[in-house]
């Protein structure tokens, strides 16, 4: 559980599992005659138990799929999990990581679809991710995925609008937020883009990718960006921070 | 060629078995949440524990005799 609690759902799984385990055992040691109370006795091992502990493993299951320590558990996505448990980040992803509300979760509160079957969407596309994780990512070094994997669709604003809402007086008392509305509103300026909030994830941007994002790096920074040091490049992230969530 | 099930008792123990074997791996994802643990919990776990559960109802439907009672009762409904 890697230093969390079950939480009441995952109790119930596990409680509901051990139940029909004991039934189960007790079957089959014992081999009663499959008389009435028997095949109660075996409706609950079987059925009820199982299916409760099934439908509560699912449910944490599904929950557990949310966390970043989920997306972050395929090697090609450890700098990005990295990048946001990093209390120094000044990423936007890490940003959004130390929010109280859904920080263990941010990876999935802003890349999930945002429509009426956005739940199914994103999952539907996570399993697309698996299909390729399998095929094609599964043995590639980790420098050669943070240079080659990028986001399969730029990141539609809408995404950041589900929270930061473009018509609140305080998001508009802003100027660049009230020059650039309408660029905001049809997405054809993104909010995490260089002279905005800055890419979230600078983790796996590149040399030229950062040179982008805020005018130009000094040596170091560049150094830093291509990995060539031992600091790590996520620290080279100008522009990103005025991103709080 | 038709296909014979087993005696009900090696029906309901086969089912046990399965389902001593999904109950574990519909669980181990609460233990560890990451993408093999929970893709495992959720498709293999899920389907053996599902085979289980059908086993068993075939037990007790065979063993209620339901589908002579069903016979019996469409030949009373048929007959003159």
């Amino acid at each position: 559980m890697h230093g969390e609690s079950l939480g009441w759902m995952g109790t119930l799984a596990v409680a509901s599992a051990i139940v029909a385990a004991v039934i189960l055992v007790g079957y089959l040691v014992r081999r009663p005659s499959f008389d009435g109370t028997t095949r109660l006795w075996l409706l609950l091992g079987l059925g009820v138990f199982p299916i409760m502990s099934a439908g509560a493993a699912n449910v944490s299951g599904f929950q557990a799929t949310q966390s970043r320590e989920f997306c972050g558990s395929c090697h090609v996505m450890e700098p990005h999990a990295a990048d946001s448990n990093d209390a120094k980040s000044t990423a936007l992803a890490s940003i959004h990581a130390r929010n109280h509300f859904f920080g263990k979760d941010n990876c999935y509160t802003c890349h999930k679809d945002y429509g009426m079957y956005g739940f199914v969407l994103t999952k539907m596309g996570g399993m697309r991710h698996v299909y390729y994780y399998l095929t094609e990512y599964r043995s590639m070094p980790l420098e050669q995925a943070k240079r080659d994997i990028r986001i399969r669709h730029p990141l539609p604003n809408g995404n950041c609008m589900g929270c930061h809402t473009t018509t609140a007086p305080r998001w508009l008392s802003i100027g660049d937020h009230a020059s650039s509305l309408a660029q905001v509103r049809d997405g054809s300026l993104s909010c995490a883009s260089p002279g905005c909030h800055g890419f979230a994830h600078p983790v796996t941007k590149r040399g030229v990718e950062l040179l982008l994002d805020g005018g130009p790096l000094t040596t170091t920074d560049a150094a830093t960006a291509l990995g060539l040091t031992d600091g790590g490049p996520g620290d080279a992230a100008p522009g990103a921070q005025d991103g709080a969530p | 060629m038709k296909l014979a099930l087993p005696d009900n008792e090696r029906v309901v123990r086969a089912s046990c078995y399965l389902a001593l074997v999904a109950l574990p791996l519909m669980v181990w994802s609460i233990f560890d949440p990451r993408v093999w643990p929970v893709l495992v919990a959720l498709s293999v776990g899920q389907a053996i524990g599902t085979a289980s559960f059908a086993l068993f109802i075939v037990a007790v439907v065979r063993d209620l005799g339901v589908r002579r009672k069903l016979k019996e009762q469409a030949a009373r409904d048929s007959a003159p």
